[in-house]
């Protein structure tokens, strides 16, 4: 057992300071739902721990005035990401993962920016925040730079921020779509990691075909992915029973291809297909509305 | 039988221990914090199987605030455990057979420190092959566990003619079902303190199920007299039959002996996880046998339990899976064994059903292929099979009172046929299938054909105060509320208004293992004898106090009284001291064991118990057949628990018996080597839990005390069984291994058709 210096600095600019002279030796502590059991298990140890829980600034939603841009504090939790009327209005699948996300009491600790910062394949945020084409603004002592989400990591559990970086909020295209979701398998019903995730959403036009469509895959790859093939396929099209199906074989496909065939794939590349069937079927019904 | 008779039987009293409980009394062993008491910490094996040339404790013992470091030299006595046959010992002398052997121990002053010592002790190891596959280990050059070989036990029984019976069957079905090992995931990780008394006793307390086994295996261990160890069971936060193994007890006593300082040790979950019994995974091959009517005629069946690196209570899982594979089915010609093998994975145990629940898979998947065969109902082939009195089971037993099954099999009914009719053609989307599934099962109270008995006292002072002693440890079910109720019943008295003194090795005597559902069964009559015996002396002086006879007088709130004057009445204090002086005895030791009859080694025919419980589970699940998912809607669950002394203890058990057994079924498997902890082992959390609907049924147990039986195991049995049921019931293909995980539905699902013809293009 190794004793730690706890820092709880009161406002961002305390915590980028600290964070340019001591980054490497500090662990950013959030909720701390992934570091707590980061450090019990022994993986880590940095002699400072820098806890952001004071810091007002990362726990702002915002929304711009033309309502193109939301903005997400990175000290966000999820039971008020679950909560917001903000984000169920305009990030509406976000809104959504936060109800199968952990539990209740996990979800009153856990923040947003920990989930993504954790660079966890299985990060439930994440797939949501690829389908808002999300930047993570990150500050260090040089000043703040933004990193779009598909970049924020090198792999799994290998997140590309520095140790001098603090994540400080992530800015969303927003968007009210006419259809959209998020759904995850995971082990049980509740404080399960995911399996599989993924996240949609969708607009149609006047026939009711496909005119605008963002599609991401959570889980089953070591970085997030927006799944181009499949939003391509499925614009300008009415979404039909075929259509579906095609779309979750090719899928699949795609998944595969990033992955290889690792033993676990035996059940990804058939649960894959019928998740997004799942998700993707009351498209049907939706646009012929 | 109407509970008005009794004045606190049959009634849901607060339970004892629940203040303490709940408002946070350090009664658990983890909130005892004795000064200056050292911390303890095993090193455990890094080889499966490997052979040990040399300890070097050097630079453990030079780590800051370092105490000792012990190994098997430093054990005084017999460095061999184990509750039914000896071979296990506290730390590994010459050589180690799995990852949880340990292999020293060290105190040190902080847990820091403890780690970093144990970490520190170097072992020089020279790794044997091992073998983790029970069926391989049986093979003539597999690498040899223990000198006398790595069949620990087979146990058969016989009965009738089987070859002749599938001769004459109309259907024959034969498959092979598996099962995982299953960690106990009790709230409460494995824990225990302990120090030396002002007179030099060894005070150990420890969370067990068993604290007289664990005295006698702690004075064996030390080499010392039975008075100079002391074991005080703590509250105990479940235990599920891991609890009764050695699991600190042994090694806070070594360091008690030597060290003569207090001592704690309380295992983290990832020890618990790893060094701890697991539930023996079973292979079982089963084939039945039933005419054109749907009556089973013949079962032979074949099953191999892994037992891992050592026996713990193996051989009771083995001959009580062979003595329950029939399941609560009358079947005249059968031919069952089981085998129990070591293997180099981490040591199997007792868990809650000892073989039962995974037997029960199998009879009850055998029983729904059957009526699938003959196009019968799921329930009336279970109603036309099913025991009933009169029946003679496969060891050659007459069942002659309380076999309750035929009545549970009549409470699930209406619910099973309200699913079967309503709620299966409700409409859900296309992706979901609904099943319902029906699972039975019966289980013999008691140790399986060997004596099991268990002893209390009671005992009133000159004032009137009323004790009980009884060695029996409560682990969270309830039994010293249940205690307190038999004794108060017995005497009239409410269970709350008399004393006391529970599992403590000084001052109580022998109750046995709180295992095998036995302890209101057993215990219960122990403590109603002693507690009948001081009724009766009390009565005795009341008859000539009162000057009424004895047939006229009754017992109540502390009193006796003329049943036909109930004025006429003398307090129990003003008899307790006429009694004393005339030199009369008020303190009263009660003596039961249930009748059995050791079971022939060869035939295995004989009276394995003296009564039996029964259930019948009917599930209701959702699945998801694009994803594997299942859902367990509703679980309606009957039980013959003879009497329940305390009913809303017996819901508390069938609740998380359900609980359990959607985790058996669905999700929990010990993976040796990889399953670390509940990060990776999944247990049902309140959102996967059903509605479960608890039926009590009373067939009254002559034997037992108001006619009572036992519910703990049976709780989880059925459940497992009737969820597998209704999964193939909702996709048409079956599953024959558990879990029951996201990939076996999928695969089912795919295998039925549903996956690919869920949506269909027009
Ligand atoms: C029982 C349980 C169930 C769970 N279930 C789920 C689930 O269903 N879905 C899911 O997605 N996750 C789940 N998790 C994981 C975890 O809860 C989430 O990843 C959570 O969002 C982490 O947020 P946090 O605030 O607790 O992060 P912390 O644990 O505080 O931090 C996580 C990591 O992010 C870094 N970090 C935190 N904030 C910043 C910042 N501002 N800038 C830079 N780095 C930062 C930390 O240094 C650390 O490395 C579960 C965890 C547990 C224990």
């Amino acid at each position: 057992m190794t004793t730690m210096t706890c820092i709880r600095p009161e406002n961002l600019d305390e915590a980028v300071d600290f964070l340019h002279h001591h980054g490497p030796d500090t662990h950013i502590l959030a909720g701390g739902t992934d570091l707590m059991v980061d450090l019990r298990s022994g993986k880590h140890h940095r002699p400072y721990l820098l806890d952001t829980s004071r810091i007002d600034s990362l726990k702002t939603v915002q929304i711009s005035d033309d309502l193109s841009r939301l903005s997400i504090g990175s000290g966000v939790t999820l039971t008020r990401i679950n909560t917001l009327p903000l984000i169920k209005d305009h990030a509406p699948a976000l809104h959504k993962c936060s109800f199968t996300f952990a539990s209740r009491q996990i979800r009153n600790m856990a923040t947003i920016g920990g989930n993504v910062a954790h660079a966890s394949p299985c990060g439930d945020t994440i797939p949501p925040l690829v389908i808002h084409e999300a930047e993570a603004v990150v500050a260090n002592k040089d000043g703040n730079r933004n990193i779009p989400l598909l970049e924020m990591n090198k792999g799994a559990y290998q997140s590309a921020l520095h140790p001098e970086d603090l994540v400080v909020k992530f800015i969303l295209q927003a968007r009210q779509p006419g259809f959209s979701d998020f759904q995850k398998i995971g082990r049980r019903k509740a404080l399960a990691t995911s399996r599989m995730s993924m996240a949609v959403m969708a607009d149609k036009d006047s026939q009711g075909c496909i005119s605008f469509i963002r599609f991401s895959l959570g889980a089953c790859t070591p970085t997030p992915q927006r799944m181009h093939d499949v939003e391509s396929l499925f614009t300008g099209k009415i979404p039909s029973v075929k259509l579906i199906n095609q779309g979750a074989g090719l899928l699949a496909e795609k998944m595969v291809e990033i992955t290889g065939r690792r033993p676990s794939i035996t059940y990804k590349e058939p649960a894959v297909q019928g998740l997004f069937k799942r998700m993707i079927y009351p498209m049907v019904t939706w646009c012929r509305q | 039988m109407s509970n008005d008779r009794y004045h606190t039987v049959g009634k849901s009293i607060l339970r004892r221990g629940a203040k303490e409980r709940l408002t946070g009394n350090p009664i658990f062993c983890a909130d005892m914090e004795p000064e200056n008491a050292l911390y303890l910490k095993a090193v455990r094996s890094r080889h499966p199987h490997a052979g040990i040339l040399g300890i070097d404790v050097s630079s453990a013992m030079s780590v800051p605030g370092v105490v000792q470091v012990f190994t098997a030299k430093d054990i005084p006595g017999k460095n061999l455990m184990g509750i039914i046959n000896k071979d296990q010992p506290l730390l590994a002398e010459d050589k180690v057979r799995s990852l949880a052997d340990p292999v020293a121990l060290v105190a040190a002053r902080t847990p820091g420190a403890a780690d970093l010592a144990a970490a520190a002790v170097s072992v020089d190891y020279d790794p044997l092959p091992a073998v983790f596959d029970p069926e391989e280990a049986m093979a003539q050059d597999a690498p040899q566990i223990h000198a006398k070989g790595n069949v620990m036990v087979q146990k058969k029984v016989c009965r009738g003619d089987v070859t002749a019976a599938f001769d004459k069957a109309h259907t024959i079905i034969e498959k092979t079902y598996r099962t995982s090992a299953i960690e106990h995931t009790y709230l409460e990780p494995d824990a225990g303190i302990g120090f030396p008394d002002e007179d030099g006793t060894l005070v150990i307390y420890a969370s067990t199920q068993n604290p007289h086994y664990d005295h006698k295996e702690v004075v064996s261990l030390l080499g010392v007299e039975d008075h100079a160890v002391r074991i005080i069971q703590a509250a105990t936060g479940g235990g599920f039959g891991s609890k009764l193994d050695m699991n600190v007890q042994g090694f806070i006593g070594l360091a008690l002996y030597h060290l003569k300082q207090p001592v704690r040790y309380v295992y983290t979950r990832e020890e618990a996880f790893l060094a701890t019994a697991k539930r023996h995974p079973f292979v079982i091959h089963m084939k039945t046998g039933a005419d054109e009517t749907g009556r089973i005629t013949a079962m032979q069946m074949k099953a191999v339990c892994n037992t891992g690196a050592y026996g713990s209570y193996g051989i009771a899982v083995a001959s009580r899976a062979a003595v329950h594979a029939t399941g609560p089915y009358a079947i005249d010609n059968v031919n069952l064994e089981c085998t129990a093998v070591y293997t180099n994975h981490p040591f199997c145990g007792a868990m809650r059903g000892f073989g039962t629940p995974q037997m029960a898979l199998a009879h009850e998947s055998q029983m729904d292929l059957h009526a699938r065969a003959l196009n019968m109902d799921p329930l009336e082939i279970r109603v036309l099979n099913g025991v009933k009195k009169g029946t003679v089971t496969a060891t050659g037993q007459v069942l002659t009172d309380s076999v309750g099954f035929q009545d549970c099999l009549t409470a699930v009914q209406p619910e099973y046929e309200k699913a079967m009719k309503g709620w299966l053609s409700e409409p859900t989307p296309a992706y979901i299938r609904r099943g319902v599934g029906i699972g039975g099962m019966w289980y013999g109270i008691g140790n399986t054909g060997v004596q099991n008995p268990s002893t209390a006292r009671v005992a009133m002072d000159r004032e009137g105060q009323v004790t009980l002693f009884t060695g029996c440890a409560d682990i969270g079910q309830g039994s010293t509320t249940v205690l307190s109720q038999i004794a108060g019943e017995a005497l009239g008295l409410d269970a709350m208004d008399i004393h006391v003194v529970v599992a403590d090795t000084k001052y109580t005597t022998n109750a046995g293992a709180t295992s095998a559902s036995r302890q209101t069964y057993i215990s219960g009559n122990a403590v109603k004898q002693a507690a009948d015996k001081l009724a009766d002396v009390l009565l005795t002086e009341a008859v000539n106090y009162l000057k009424i006879r004895k047939s006229d007088l009754r017992l109540e709130n502390g009193r006796v009284f003329d049943s036909r004057h109930p004025e006429k009445q003398v307090a129990f204090s003003r008899l307790a001291p006429r009694i004393l002086d005339k030199g009369g005895e008020l303190s009263w030791q009660g003596y039961f064991d249930p009748e059995t009859v050791p079971l022939h080694p060869d035939t295995g025919e004989g009276i394995p118990y003296s009564t039996y419980a029964f259930a019948c589970h009917a599930a209701c699940v959702e699945v998801d057949v694009l994803t594997g998912e299942t859902s367990v809607c509703r679980v309606i669950a009957a039980h013959d628990v003879g009497k329940a002394i305390h009913p809303e203890n017996v819901i508390g058990q069938i609740c998380g018996g359900v609980a359990m057994g959607v985790g058996f079924a669905l999700m929990e498997e010990f993976v040796p080597g990889e399953t670390i902890s509940m990060n990776d082992y999944h247990i049902p959390t309140a959102a996967d839990m059903p509605c479960v609907i608890p039926i009590i049924v009373e067939a009254s147990e002559p034997s037992g005390p108001f006619g009572a039986k036992g519910v703990g195991e049976p709780a989880l049995i059925p459940t497992a069984p009737a969820i597998i049921n209704a999964v193939t019931h909702a996709l048409g293909k079956r599953i024959y291994a558990l879990p029951a995980s996201l990939e076996r539905v999928l695969d089912a699902s795919i295998a039925s058709g549903h996956f690919n013809n869920c949506y269909q293009e027009s």
